[in-house]
């Protein structure tokens, strides 16, 4: 039963990442192109070392990898401050409308996510249409007063806060949907025994609710950390500023344009191991919290 | 100047493979303690060693020690008696043609116009990068007959590796008859024996003259309005490309003293300077790395930006949004000791129509055919003798202020071409470039 799912994972994932592996730990030939060494025994770490001690010594490798995870991280608390609510309110309180309010949110992204992002900067362009909006509804001076927007009607002026906004929107169904799927199974007669018992509603959601929707937050935030982590083409759309560069574009910039491609694989896959940990810590937590529930 | 140098010896990797053969088994701390540890290429780069190497000014070499082409290294490329040119006088195969190319880098009409014309049919296949071309070139997976869109820094690479036909000239009237002088005989391919030009552009600065009040071109260092760009904050774009951008406040430096600057410079310390200037335009104008110029000058999403001039113009052609008149866009780019590039049309060795290739090529370096071509399409000037910023603006295509976005000859002659550099000059570039880029 396993073995097409064996196939796909051999095929798509353990192959190719192996070929990332032989190429970091490989070499270059005086075309510049690299030559991966497929016998561990051969393994160069040259490059390898070279990438550590530009870490180590707090070069370009670090500055973007801390700027990433500060995007991430901040990308994912507005994606929860926003899809949290939308899928609680789908999942609890929207009764027989809730597929259609679930076909609702997921219809826009039905369309390709270049094309979305594009079309946002055509909306963001400074006399574009979302700009009045955001100008007309006070979000644009609220920007400007939190020092999240240069000057008005600017956002598409390589600001940090218009990558953050593209990663949000680009990614929320991904995490609504798991959310909306954990929150949906909770049995409502749990949150009916906490009320039961005394609980006020904020007291029955925060001590019942909350805490059974954790495997759904946490499936929804690994669904969304993983791509943003590695994209590259967002910053370049809707900054292209050297202040929003990622590691994503880092990579991009050695395998794709310039002439150090075992370079670029070095980095991806220090960020691939980076990602690891992050996912172990994921599967950890997800375990327990279901041996938690199938115990209690 | 270091050249990359074949490994000799016993190195750590030959020990290991030895070591494999006997020993059982190895921890995977054994593995990385015996793992080597070089960012040294593999291959041999050739050219004078030892004593004999003190006798000459090094010059940069390539591959296999090929020589890296510069103006004052003209290189004329041997025609080997495996690979010559076809004979005279053959009539032309059937098709149809393989074409190589970059994306929209061709008009469509002028293909057609050319199936029609030679009664065959043209199949074209896109790539989108020149390292890319030469990769899919190399494996010999599919035979290109014709490649459009390399450039002189490509060169080494394809006769390294024996990509190229050698061209015969008695198909190529056109050659000595419309382009100018300089590009029939370049000092990358002496003689045009592998190449014909396809077009030419120039690094300059790209600005909106109703946005921006100050006149640039009179400026005593145009380049230095990026530095003063304050006002312009986030509107402010240089081109994303490590040699155009770094090479920037490089002609700037050489501007303000009076010298003729070195592009091709493998000085580590010049290299780092640059970048150091360029990155201080993220503090003045949170500089953007873009090459969408040709898109956002005309809309006004930049204002000011470094720029190659074929956007310029494409810009004027097809990018204004309506309303909006050619006039308000301006180009200056310098007269010399800037960047000019040309890039250049060429047969694949494993031709299996190489006539009509070579008709082709006599067709695309016909004076109506690269005219129809630029100015319905490309956007980018053919370096044809007939076609200037005159006949241009005389027929209402551009406004006055795009006038030197059309290269001259003798601009073309004056500055310097982006060349490929040894392993050791890359790696320099890109490091910069990836430092400044990281912000």
């Amino acid at each position: 039963m396993a073995a097409p799912g064996a196939l796909w994972l051999g095929v798509f994932f353990l192959v190719s990442f192996y070929a990332v592996i032989a190429v970091a730990f490989g070499n270059e030939d005086l075309l510049s192109q690299p030559v991966p060494f497929w016998n561990p025994l051969d393994w160069n770490v040259g490059y390898v070392l070279d990438v550590l001690r530009n870490f180590w010594h707090g070069g370009q490798f670090l500055t973007v990898t801390l700027r990433t995870f500060k995007f991430v991280a901040i990308a994912l608390g507005l994606s929860l401050l926003v899809g949290y609510p939308v899928a609680y309110f789908a999942a609890r309180h929207s009764g027989r409308w809730k597929g259609l309010v679930l076909l609702a949110l997921i219809v826009p992204f039905w369309i390709n996510y270049l094309m979305r992002m594009l079309a946002w900067i055509n909306l963001l362009a400074p006399n574009g249409w979302g700009t009045r909006v955001l100008h007309d509804v006070g979000i644009e001076r609220l920007f400007i007063w939190l020092g999240l927007l240069g000057n008005p009607g600017g956002w598409l002026d390589g600001q940090s806060s218009a990558v953050i906004i593209a990663f949000v929107y680009g990614y929320i169904p991904f995490l609504i949907l798991p959310l909306f799927a954990a929150l949906d199974r909770i049995d409502q007669r749990q949150i009916e025994a906490a009320r039961d018992l005394g609980a006020s509603p904020a007291s029955a959601f925060l001590r019942v609710t909350l805490p059974l929707s954790v495997p759904g937050i946490l499936a929804g935030c690994v669904l969304i950390a993983l791509p943003m982590f590695g994209d590259y083409y967002t910053p370049d759309l809707v900054s292209a500023s050297t202040q929003t560069n990622l590691i994503g574009n880092q990579i991009d910039e050695f395998t794709r344009q310039g002439s150090e491609k075992v370079t670029g694989a070095v980095l991806t896959l220090l960020l691939a191991l980076a990602l690891l940990v992050l996912m172990f810590y994921y599967l950890r937590t997800t375990r327990r919290a279901s041996e938690v529930h199938s115990g209690g | 100047m270091e050249h990359p140098r074949e490994r000799s010896g016993l190195t750590r990797r030959r020990l290991l493979r030895r070591a494999a053969g006997s020993a059982v088994g190895l921890s995977a701390a054994g593995f990385l303690a015996g793992c080597e540890n070089t960012t040294e290429p593999i291959g041999n780069a050739g050219g004078p060693t030892g004593a004999a190497a003190k006798l000459v000014v090094q010059k940069p070499t390539g591959p296999g020690g090929l020589p890296l082409p510069r103006p004052d290294n003209a290189v004329t490329w041997a025609i080997t008696p495996e690979n010559r040119p076809i004979p005279d006088g053959r009539p032309a195969e059937k098709g149809p043609l393989n074409l190589y190319n970059y994306a929209d880098y061709i008009d469509p009409i002028t293909i057609k116009k050319f199936s029609k014309l030679f009664n065959t049919s043209v199949s074209v296949a896109t790539y989108n990068s020149a390292d890319e071309a030469i990769a899919k070139l190399a494996s010999g997976a599919v035979g290109f007959d014709v490649i459009v869109g390399l450039t002189g820094s490509n060169i080494v690479n394809l006769i390294a590796q024996s990509l190229l036909q050698p061209l015969n000239h008695s198909y190529l009237p056109n050659l000595a008859k419309n382009i100018w002088p300089e590009l029939q005989d370049p000092f990358y391919d002496r003689g045009s024996r592998y190449t014909v030009p396809y077009v030419v552009w120039m690094d300059g600065i790209g600005w909106r003259n109703d946005h921006i009040k100050t006149d640039i071109a009179a400026m005593d260092v145009p380049w230095d309005i990026f530095w003063h760009s304050q006002p312009y904050r986030g509107r402010v774009g240089v081109l994303d490309d490590k040699r155009d951008a770094l090479s920037m406040p490089m002609q700037r430096d050489a501007m303000h003293a009076g010298v003729r600057p070195d592009l091709n410079t493998e000085d580590a310390a010049l290299i780092d300077k640059a970048e150091q200037e360029l990155a201080e335009l993220n503090g003045i104008c949170n500089v953007k790395v873009t090459i969408t110029d040709y898109q956002t000058l005309p809309e006004a999403k930049t204002v000011l930006h470094h720029s190659w001039s074929g956007d310029l113009l494409s810009a004027a052609f097809y990018y204004l949004p309506k309303g909006v008149k050619p006039d308000v866009l301006s180009f200056w780019g310098p007269d010399q000791n800037g960047v000019v590039q040309n890039d250049f049309l060429c047969i694949g060795r494993s031709s299996k129509n190489p006539v009509l290739a070579h008709q082709f090529l006599n067709f695309m370096l016909d004076e109506q055919n690269a005219y129809a071509n630029f100015v319905n399409f490309v956007g980018y000037t053919p370096p044809q003798n007939a076609i200037d910023a005159e006949a241009l603006i005389r027929r209402g295509l551009i406004p006055r202020t795009l006038t030197q976005a059309v290269v001259r000859p003798d601009q073309f002659a004056s500055n310097q071409e982006l060349l490929q550099l040894s392993i050791e000059g890359e790696r320099l570039w890109d490091n910069a470039w990836s430092k400044f880029k990281a912000g």
